[in-house]
């Protein structure tokens, strides 16, 4: 075997399962990323387990409880009170973790995968694919965020699935670019090179090191991106574009109606607020947290 | 230099034209079809003929396209608002300067709170500045704007009572509005009390509006700062003897402009869609609130218009800030 | 070098001063109500459509017509009874179709022009002469109702002819002899206008949308509107305020206030802000969740105002199968309307058991009711032979808040929670009230169901019922002779006790025949700053600010 080949074997095998292992041990020791993964823990356990943990139906009311007025605080018997139409508070949190939980993953699962495919394209084909395909983003980008996402339901109408189609498209243009980057720095890469050099060939190299090695940004943004679309469909709930059934326990829809009575229960919308800014601190905790534990600059660094 | 701003500004023609297109498309895939849309749920059958006969809904697409950028473009009519039936143009220029005003004062309030904030947690790393702005950065960018606004509502206007809670001025000040933008009205009137008043119904959207950016302005600062303290051409600097403070200004500062630069740019879209959001918590009389009833009364002609203009604008100032970058960076200019 | 330090003391200097002296502007809220006369803000729920009472029937456009103009009589203050306003006298003849009134003497309009019998029978004549696009339900509703038709005879009129006999007298001349005709005058909608500025500033130009209703081109409707009252017109900017004041030539008791502001704020939380700051002195629909917090504050006060009003649920019978009885039977057993007055009209509703309000003349105590029973419902379906769980389309309007529906969205959801547990399946559509909402049930495509209401514009039964179920409407959708014959009888009947009888034989006929469920009345509230004397709430709304001043001090 010849230097060459054995330096390219070497480079291999070093790009990918030094960096992850590295990553974690960082990860591991910071300890606001260790918070933000127990947030994370929560709010998944609270969806996943919600019909164990939540003591009354979310969508059913006792009119009794109210006792003529809108409502009654939280209590013994009713962690976080009593709702307008006499649901109890708290199991609707917690239902709403599930919304919130699905609505988050669906849209970025949707601008992720269209997003990576498009920018894998465009960074490593180059030439027109990669210009039309760039200019395409800028157009998209040149709307911003909510925006784009108004106009989206505007076009299909109010409801769950469209809100999340709609939150899902403003992620594309995102992913796209970010791939398009890592795949373009990769390529350009001293080992990627050498591995050309010695013959590797061309699906071995998008496999085995460009992609790994461009993941580690999209990993971080996916984690981002999940924090801000739980926020941008809160935003769209709370506008009134999102489930059209008033009963349903999602918390941006749950925010909408509890203005009005922001001076007599002002906890129907406090409640719900903080399950959301806990939710997504969460992920923006990991989010940073992966980022410093990934990016290069900050190795070597305490 | 030159080959840049030219290649920047070339950028922009696939832009506007892709943006064009896009809304054009947009109407035609509105529910209904673009007569509906465009005059309202029920319309008689003359003034369907009408719109149909205006828009030539029966010429070819391309033709159909090119008389929407004409009356667009050169017309300047953005068409009839369902509601009021007044021109969407008209309401726009209502409705933009109070936008804007709210937008400035949340930039200003991220500026000056969140630079200095970057700029001290840099220096006192690790200690308890740092922290926090770590923790107020992280808050801001975790918390949903119309939250913030709420409970800013909450505190400050309902529990204690300091502030007005929705407007942008009291009712009981009367003065002219000839700019539209109240706190330069305020001031062409002479009216210090009218300043005043303006500016405490500025305060609480602003902070809603601007937290995000705050956090981002704040981070940025302190990376920028952290990171241009360790160059090499500091460390010398302040080998040679050069004072701290000196050090700081001429070095970190200028250097740590170029991303906070970029982040306004950046901002703005955010600013705008936010915008969206805090005006409805807060009644306050802008784009935003114009679009959110736009949208429950399905009134896409003013849909249309909102969203195409503040396209363009976020396009715009993203031409400038690209511009500026290059002429703070020399580097890029080369590139 | 020092500059580096003021860097982070600036900012945190320039929030704290921000505070400190919020904390000290904020004691202009009381200064703003100091002197008696002085100046009233009053927060609407939006602006007014035009100022031409003619031509509009929103009560956000007739509030401030209300101040400026009046008619030949009025009612009193807080009842319903007929009283004189620009006319001293009137009476009918033997035949009950010539009506003589006899004029106000010296009374001028705003712009100094003389009111007298040629300015009566101008207005008239203006009304009963609008054509085409006028003729819409958005732009002249309430002459239809009461007159019906127009000039051009396309439809039937109660109205002939208008003649000036001498200069304060004047004579109307119907085409039969009406009961209602007279209590109809007290409409903010038949007061007299100054006929000068009515052709000067081209009241008759402009256009009628079908939905958003009458749009001025001329500006008369917008800037000139003149007439007798006690304020007269200052400025108005859309959005912003409605500026009026004192009439100092007011042939009557001269108001107290010398400016009255109508400033719109339409979401209802603002408003309670506002009239808490003291940016507002008052305003109009309090939500049942803020009457405790207004009555709980020392320095603000309620006022009540009677219940003329009536909620209800209409039933489209054009759909099958609402046309069965049985079905209707079924959808008032499974509406909780109990629980529903009880706990979201905090405290101020009632269940309402027909479509009167109970002090209404014609109010019949012993009509068919229906308690909420699911079991009940679900069997009554059965009979029906209807598959179970049937399919409804309920609707409810947003954006809005009605005295009798404070809370549309609320009522909505408890009433399909109740229908989903008596053997209906309820599916929701809602829309913006205006133009949509109202529109889609005034045509009946607001599904099977919808939530809707009414409050009474003057004391007569026939304004209840007679507006519903007089004749055919796309709302209700049905054909029943028996019921629209009765209604005709009452209209016309002279003698009242007759009347009164043939009224409460109709009720009975309603709630049996049950095109509708009617479930609430309520009493609308008024908030005010404690200090504020003088308003006297109407039940039909016809309030005026003349009366009021603001107490010195707290």
């Amino acid at each position: 075997m010849s230097v060459a080949e054995a330096e390219a074997r070497e480079v291999q095998f070093e790009a990918p399962a030094g960096l992850w292992r590295d990553a974690w041990h960082r990860l591991r020791h910071n300890p606001s990323a260790m918070v933000g993964f127990a947030l994370i823990g929560l709010f998944v356990f609270v969806a996943v387990f919600a019909p164990v943990i939540a003591p009354e139906d979310p969508r059913t009311g006792d009119l009794s409880r109210l006792e003529g007025t809108c409502c009654p605080g939280p209590s013994a018997e009713h962690w976080f009170g009593i709702d307008q139409q006499g649901r109890d508070e708290f199991s609707r949190v917690v239902y709403g973790a599930r919304y919130s939980l699905l609505i988050g993953v669906v849209s970025v699962a949707v601008g992720l995968s269209i997003g990576l495919v498009l920018g894998a394209i465009a960074g490593y084909f180059g030439g027109v694919a990669d210009s039309v395909l760039m200019r395409l983003m800028d157009i998209m980008l040149s709307i911003p965020g909510l925006l784009l996402a108004i106009g989206i339901v505007a076009m299909l109408g109010p409801g769950i699935t469209q809100i999340m189609v709609a939150v899902g498209v403003t992620q594309i243009p995102i992913f796209a670019r970010l791939m398009r980057g890592s795949v373009l720095a990769a390529r350009e890469n001293d080992y990627v090179t050498a591995a050309r050099a010695v013959g590797v060939s061309r699906p071995a190299i998008l496999g085995s090191h460009i992609l790994p090695n461009a993941m580690s940004p999209v990993i971080v943004q996916a984690t981002l991106a999940l924090a801000t679309a739980i926020i941008d469909v809160a935003g769209l709930g709370f506008l009134g574009l999102g489930p059209q059934d008033p009963a349903t326990p999602e918390w941006g829809t749950m925010l909408t109606d509890t203005t009005r009575y922001l001076q007599t229960a002002p906890h129907l919308a406090l409640i719900p607020g903080i399950a959301i800014v806990i939710s997504v601190l969460g992920f923006n905790l990991v989010g940073d947290g992966l980022r410093e534990a990934l990016d290069p600059k900050f190795r070597g660094r305490a | 230099m030159l080959r840049f701003v030219i290649r920047r500004l070339l950028l922009l023609v696939p832009i506007l034209l892709g943006l064009s297109i896009l809304v054009f498309a947009w109407i035609r895939a509105l529910p209904g079809g673009p007569a509906e849309a465009l005059l309202g749920e029920r319309l008689t059958p003359e003034s369907r003929a009408q719109i149909e006969e205006q828009y030539g809904l029966d010429d070819p697409v391309f033709v159909q396209y090119w008389r929407y950028v004409k009356t667009t473009v050169v017309d300047r009519d953005l068409g009839t608002s369902i509601n009021t039936r007044r021109p969407v143009s008209e309401e726009l220029k209502e409705r933009f300067p109070a936008t804007i005003e709210l937008a400035v004062a949340a930039m200003l309030f991220a500026m000056v709170l969140g630079v200095p904030l970057g700029y001290v947690a840099a220096k006192r790393y690790g200690g308890p500045i740092d922290q926090a702005s770590l923790v107020v950065s992280l808050l801001g960018v975790s918390m949903p704007i119309f939250f913030l606004a709420i409970l800013l509502k909450y505190i400050f206007a309902i529990k204690l009572g300091l502030l007005p809670t929705v407007g942008r001025m009291s009712v009981l000040i009367d003065i002219e509005h000839p700019t539209n933008f109240y706190v330069l009205d305020a001031i062409i009137a002479g009216n210090p009390e009218a300043l005043w008043d303006v500016i405490k119904h500025l305060i609480l959207p602003a902070i809603a509006l601007g937290s995000i950016p705050l956090a981002i302005v704040a981070r940025i600062t302190r990376a920028a700062t952290l990171d241009v303290q360790n160059e090499d051409y500091v460390r010398t600097a302040r080998a040679k003897g050069l004072p701290p403070r000196t050090v700081d200004v001429r070095h970190i500062f200028r250097n740590a402009l170029l991303p906070i630069a970029t982040i306004i740019g950046l901002q703005t879209g955010l600013l705008l869609s936010g915008a969206v959001l805090t005006e409805t918590v807060f009644a306050w009389p802008g784009m935003g609130t114009w679009l959110v009833e736009a949208i429950d009364n399905r009134n896409y002609p003013v849909l249309q218009g909102g969203i195409l203009f503040v396209s363009l604008v976020f396009v715009m100032v993203n031409l400038v800030v690209d511009l500026s970058y290059a002429l703070i960076n020399p580097r890029i200019r080369v590139s | 070098m020092k500059l580096s330090r003021l860097w982070f003391v600036f900012p945190l200097a320039l929030v704290a001063l921000a505070f400190a002296a919020a904390g000290c502007g904020g004691s202009s809220k009381s200064d703003s109500s100091s002197s008696a006369g002085g100046e009233l803000v009053f927060g609407t729920a939006s602006d007014p459509v035009a100022l031409d009472g003619a031509l509009v029937s929103d009560g956000e456009s007739l509030r401030p017509i209300d101040q400026m103009f009046e008619g030949l009589v009025t009612l009193k203050e807080g009842t319903t009874e007929v009283v004189p306003a620009l006319a001293t006298s009137w009476k009918a003849d033997a035949a009950g179709t010539s009506w003589t009134f006899d004029l106000r003497e010296n009374v001028k309009f705003h712009d100094g022009t003389e009111f007298n019998a040629d300015a009566v029978c101008f207005n008239f004549d203006r009304w009963y002469n609008f054509k085409g696009p006028f003729q819409q339900q958005s732009a002249t509703y309430y002459w239809q109702t009461v007159f019906g038709g127009f000039s051009d005879k396309k439809t039937p009129s109660l109205y002939k002819s208008c003649e000036a006999t001498d200069d304060h007298t004047v004579v109307i001349n119907l085409t039969k002899p009406s009961a209602s005709f007279l209590g109809a005058l007290a409409l903010t909608n038949f007061t007299i206008a100054s006929p000068e500025a009515l052709q000067k500033y081209g009241a008759d130009k402009g256009s009628v949308d079908e939905e958003t209703g009458f749009k001025p081109t001329g500006s008369y409707a917008t800037q000139h509107p003149t007439g007798t009252g006690p304020f007269k017109f200052v400025s108005w900017t859309r959005g912003d305020r409605l500026v009026m004041e004192k009439n100092d030539d007011y042939w009557g008791d001269k108001a107290k206030l010398d400016r009255l502001i109508f400033r719109p704020i339409s979401d209802n939380a603002a408003r309670l802000q506002a009239l808490q700051s003291g940016e507002i002195e008052g305003y109009d629909l309090v939500e049942p969740q803020d009457v405790k917090t207004i009555e709980g504050d020392d320095s603000l006060q309620i006022l009540d105002r009677p219940a003329f009003n009536v909620g209800y649920v209409t039933i489209n019978q054009k759909v099958s199968p609402f046309d069965k009885i049985e079905v209707r039977q079924a959808v008032a057993a499974g509406l909780d309307r109990e629980a529903v007055v009880k706990n979201f009209y905090g405290g101020r509703g009632e269940v309402a058991k027909a479509f009167m309000p109970p002090s209404l003349e014609g109010y019949a105590e012993d009509v068919q009711t229906y308690p909420y029973d699911p079991a009940k419902a679900k069997s009554l379906l059965q009979k029906a032979g209807v598959q179970m769980p049937l399919k409804v389309d309920f609707w409810y309007p947003t954006d809005i808040s009605r005295p009798y529906m404070p809370d549309p969205k609320r009522n909505f959801e408890a009433f399909a929670a109740s229908l989903n547990k008596s053997g209906f399946k309820v599916v929701p559509h809602s829309a913006p009230w205006s133009p949509d909402y109202l529109g889609r049930v005034d045509e009946g495509t607001a599904g099977h169901l919808n939530l809707i209401g009414w409050t009474g514009d003057f004391a007569d039964p026939d304004n209840f019922i007679g507006v519903f179920f007089q004749s055919f409407s796309p709302q209700f959708g049905f054909r029943n002779p028996e019921l629209f014959n009765l209604l005709d009888q009452g209209e016309a009947e002279p003698d009242e006790a007759k009347r009164e009888d043939i009224y409460k034989q109709a009720n009975r006929l309603i709630m049996d025949f049950l095109p509708a469920v009617p479930y609430a009345h309520s009493k609308p509230a008024l908030g005010f700053r404690a200090d504020v004397e003088g308003y006297e709430p109407s039940p039909t709304t016809n309030e005026s600010f003349a009366p009021v001043s603001i107490g010195g001090g707290d």
